[in-house]
């Protein structure tokens, strides 16, 4: 018989079922209708670009620029509709920013061989900055009327889901089937777990990587998107905010390892909701910003201790047992 | 008689559930040269880092000094005065020697002039020939070792482990090194000396310990050994004079010409290197590590990259090729089972059957944009069955299999590929001695099917036992050649060191 493993995502999932059975008893109006489609609503977003950087932390990478592909793009669609032109040109040009963003991040890591922490924090501010200095007349982009229809994709609702669950849910089944059920989703898998291994296996490597970085800022593109249309403007300046962090806390908290090669859809979920969940629940109890944060930091720390102590990463230690 | 420096009682270890060692004594007097003996995968490894903190034991005890004692760390071992020296050595490339020498010893204001003064005193007072301000990274093999050796000395070993030291030195280098052990022994200090090369350890060690598939065989005084004695215990068994048999019965023809090398340079490991490979035969290619024999056909695999300007011509079938990566070596037909499956070989969070399936998916390409699971699975099990691996099931990870389960699927990772050009680097390494027969087998077979198998191995009797043809790599190039038939072990070994 196999041993029952605990991993962490198993650990994390208990975490979040607790909680929620705790402040589903004890909390009142956090387990109505209601409150659970706000919380939802309010992780979508990070979710998505969970799933974004899920992608990358599964190819033994990190995007810090995802930010500025959720700012920027969706940034240059609402200014180019705003100085006259057409919704569908403006989308084009964006996607056409985005793709050629990603392809730089991409072949700065995988030929230029620039590590991906160094080479997406650069671009990251590379394409804020030219944002903000030369694309946005305003540090938040304003909504104007050639828009009409797009906020459907943040205000809307599908059968009474509001749309940036249907979008979260939407983008986790096309990414679990990349992922899981294509040939670049195996290969990107056996990049992050062994990149010398996946060379000599006659894996393409380096345009394998560049898919992972062209991919990620195009979700983080639809992050982008559906923040707009949720609170009509895109509030480019959330580019300097901790968002990147919760980004990360999302991967690393689900049990995606950074070294590469584990977890998948489901540790983005799993991290999602449950940050969702605790956000959701301090805030109905009115715990302040930073209160949250502290909270968040020791919630981090303790699933990624708990995690080096159930899963030692050296060989010879996991033989020994003895840790 | 006296109390030994260290001893052993009924030591074993398990990995994984299979031993490594079981149930063996072992005890080392107090200035003795006692040589450790045995096959690949026999079990010295093991016990020596068992005695020198790197594992710990699974049952059994460890005396030192007669004193109950297991250390944990390497650092434990050292404090108790174990020291062990390691095959591929553990110096810090970037720093000169006195700083190697005294690190981790360092006072809090580490002054380099100091170390420096006290390292040449050091070394001069052990009469050896190391400039203490040179950087290790530009020392030649054998004065690493020296500066190894000067550490554990200085450290106050009071037990020094050698494993394999001779085997990356010249024939002078060798006798420069004997010097030294006897040095350490007139110094009062106990040498462990694993070795391959039999006639090493009769002539410099006091006793004689001889292991066999992880189990105590013989220990006895030197004198009473000569090499067939020693032989006959590291064999004993049926299954080994099978696997290494003292000469091939025939020796296959060869076919087309598959894989033609001429000039061959990659600064500084391959040094105008030329050979060829023929379909339906093993060429076994020996040389010492550094001797450029796996760089060549990494090249050839495109894993490696030769040098732009001359760097030489490589056909295969008739066509010129220059791979950029190994994807198009693949497509081609050539594979390159590595001799390192931790670092290259697997993938380890996956299970048997989608590492086996990754590779299938990697030829394929285009042709197969979706995973199937149902394809996977069957590949998985195919591979399983024809290479008997022997696991609980399909879904089990590889990291948690033994090596010679680790290393078939790194070979059926590559065989799926339907490769007709096959280059084994190193096949039987860490592998243990049932699934040796199997892959030598296996290596056989793929030559009797007219594939062009190249079998890379610094272990000469695997050589003699399993090639049709021998090339023998010296300084970055194929320097001799040989049918199995005239093939001797000296005059193998007199070409890959002279």
């Amino acid at each position: 018989m196999k041993p029952l493993r605990i991993t962490q995502q198993g650990i994390v999932f208990s975490i979040f079922v607790v909680l929620f059975a705790g402040f589903a008893v004890f909390l009142p109006g956090f387990l109505t209708t209601s409150n659970m489609l706000t919380l939802l609503q309010n992780v979508a977003v990070l979710g998505i670009l969970g799933l974004a950087m899920a992608i990358v932390v599964i190819g033994r990478g990190i995007d810090l620029s995802l930010i500025a592909a959720l700012a920027v793009p969706p940034g240059v669609v609402l200014q180019l509709v705003q100085d006259g032109h057409s919704l569908s040109y403006a989308l084009l040009l964006a996607a056409l920013l985005t793709l050629a963003f990603g392809l730089v991040n991409g072949w700065l890591i995988a030929y230029a061989e620039v590590p991906s922490l160094f080479a997406t924090l650069a671009s990251g501010l590379f394409l804020a900055g030219l944002g903000q200095a030369a694309l946005f007349k305003l540090d938040v982009v304003q909504w104007s009327p050639g828009l009409e229809g797009f906020e459907g994709l943040g205000q809307g609702a599908v059968l009474g889901i509001p749309m940036p669950i249907v979008m979260f849910v939407g983008a986790c089944i096309v990414v679990a089937i990349f992922l899981r059920r294509t040939r670049f989703g195996a290969f990107i898998y056996a990049i992050g777990d062994n990149p010398f291994a996946a060379r000599s296996s006659g894996i393409p490597t380096r345009p394998l990587i560049v898919l992972q970085y062209v991919l990620a800022a195009l979700i983080g593109m639809l992050a982008g998107l559906v923040l707009a249309a949720s609170v009509n403007s895109m509030p480019t300046r959330i580019y300097n905010s901790t968002l990147i962090y919760d980004v990360i806390l999302v991967v690393v908290l689900g049990g995606i390892g950074l070294a590469g090669g584990r977890g998948g859809v489901l540790n983005v979920v799993i991290g999602t909701l449950l940050i969702g969940t605790m956000l959701n629940a301090m805030t109905i109890m009115d715990v302040s910003y930073s209160g949250q944060n502290l909270v968040k930091g020791v919630v981090l720390l303790a699933a990624v201790i708990a995690d080096s102590f159930l899963n030692p990463r050296n060989e010879e230690t996991a033989q020994q047992g003895d840790i | 008689m006296t109390t030994p420096i260290l001893e052993l009682r009924q030591a074993t270890k398990l990995y994984g559930g299979v031993p490594a060692i079981e149930g063996v004594d072992f005890s080392l007097a107090e200035g003795e040269i006692h040589a450790l003996v045995g096959e690949n995968g026999a079990g010295k490894s093991t016990l020596t880092k068992v005695m020198a903190g790197v594992v710990s034991l699974s049952s059994g005890t460890m005396l030192i000094a007669g004193r109950e004692i297991a250390p944990r760390t390497p650092l434990e071992a050292r404090q108790l005065g174990v020291a062990m020296v390691f095959q591929e050595n553990s110096l810090v490339p970037s720093m000169t020697v006195a700083q190697n020498l005294f690190l981790g010893q360092e006072k809090f204001y580490n002054r380099l002039r100091g170390i420096y003064i006290a390292a040449q005193q050091f070394l001069q007072s052990l009469n050896f020939d190391v400039t203490p301000t040179a950087t290790v990274a530009q020392l030649g093999a054998a004065k690493k070792q020296m500066v190894e050796i000067a550490r554990a000395v200085l450290h106050e070993a009071k037990v020094i482990i050698f494993d394999e030291p001779t085997a990356s030195l010249t024939p002078e280098e060798k006798k420069y090194f004997f010097d030294l052990v006897r040095e350490l022994k007139r110094r009062g200090v106990s040498v462990i000396f694993i070795s391959h090369a039999l006639e090493e350890a009769l002539l410099i060690s006091d006793r004689i310990t001889v292991l066999r598939d992880g189990r105590h065989v013989v220990t006895d005084a030197t004198a009473n050994f000569d090499r067939a004695r020693v032989i006959q215990a590291m064999v004993g068994r049926d299954l080994s004079k099978t696997l290494y048999a003292e000469r091939k019965a025939h020796v296959r023809p060869p076919g087309e010409r598959v894989l033609t090398i001429e000039n061959l340079r990659m600064a500084p490991m391959v040094k105008n290197n030329s050979l060829s490979v023929f379909a339906g035969q093993v060429t076994g290619v020996f040389g010492l590590v550094g001797s450029g024999r796996t760089e060549t056909f990494k090249i050839a695999a495109g894993i490696l990259k030769r040098d732009f300007f001359h760097g030489g011509e490589i056909v295969l079938r008739g066509r010129p090729i220059r791979y950029l990566t190994p994807a198009p070596a693949v497509r081609d037909g050539i594979a390159y089972v590595t001799e390192d499956r931790k670092v290259e070989g697997f993938f380890e969070t996956m299970s048997i059957a989608r590492n086996v399936y990754i590779g299938l998916l990697a030829k394929l390409g285009r042709r197969r944009p979706l995973v199937l699971a149902r394809e996977a699975e069957a590949v998985g099990k195919k591979w399983i069955d024809a290479l008997n691996v022997r696991a609980i099931g399909q879904d089990v990870k590889v990291v948690e299999l033994s090596g010679g389960n680790q290393q078939k699927i790194v070979i059926a990772k590559s065989l799926v590929q339907e490769p007709t050009l096959i280059v084994f680097d190193e096949p039987t390494r860490g592998v243990d001695v049932g699934a040796i027969a199997e892959i030598h087998q296996l290596i056989d077979r793929l030559a009797e099917e007219g594939n062009a198998v190249v079998m890379i191995s610094s272990y000469l009797p695997e050589i003699m036992a399993r090639s049709d043809r021998i090339l023998v790599c010296r300084q970055g190039k194929v320097v001799e050649e040989f049918s199995a038939r005239d093939a001797t072990e000296e005059k193998i070994m007199y070409a890959a060191i002279h």
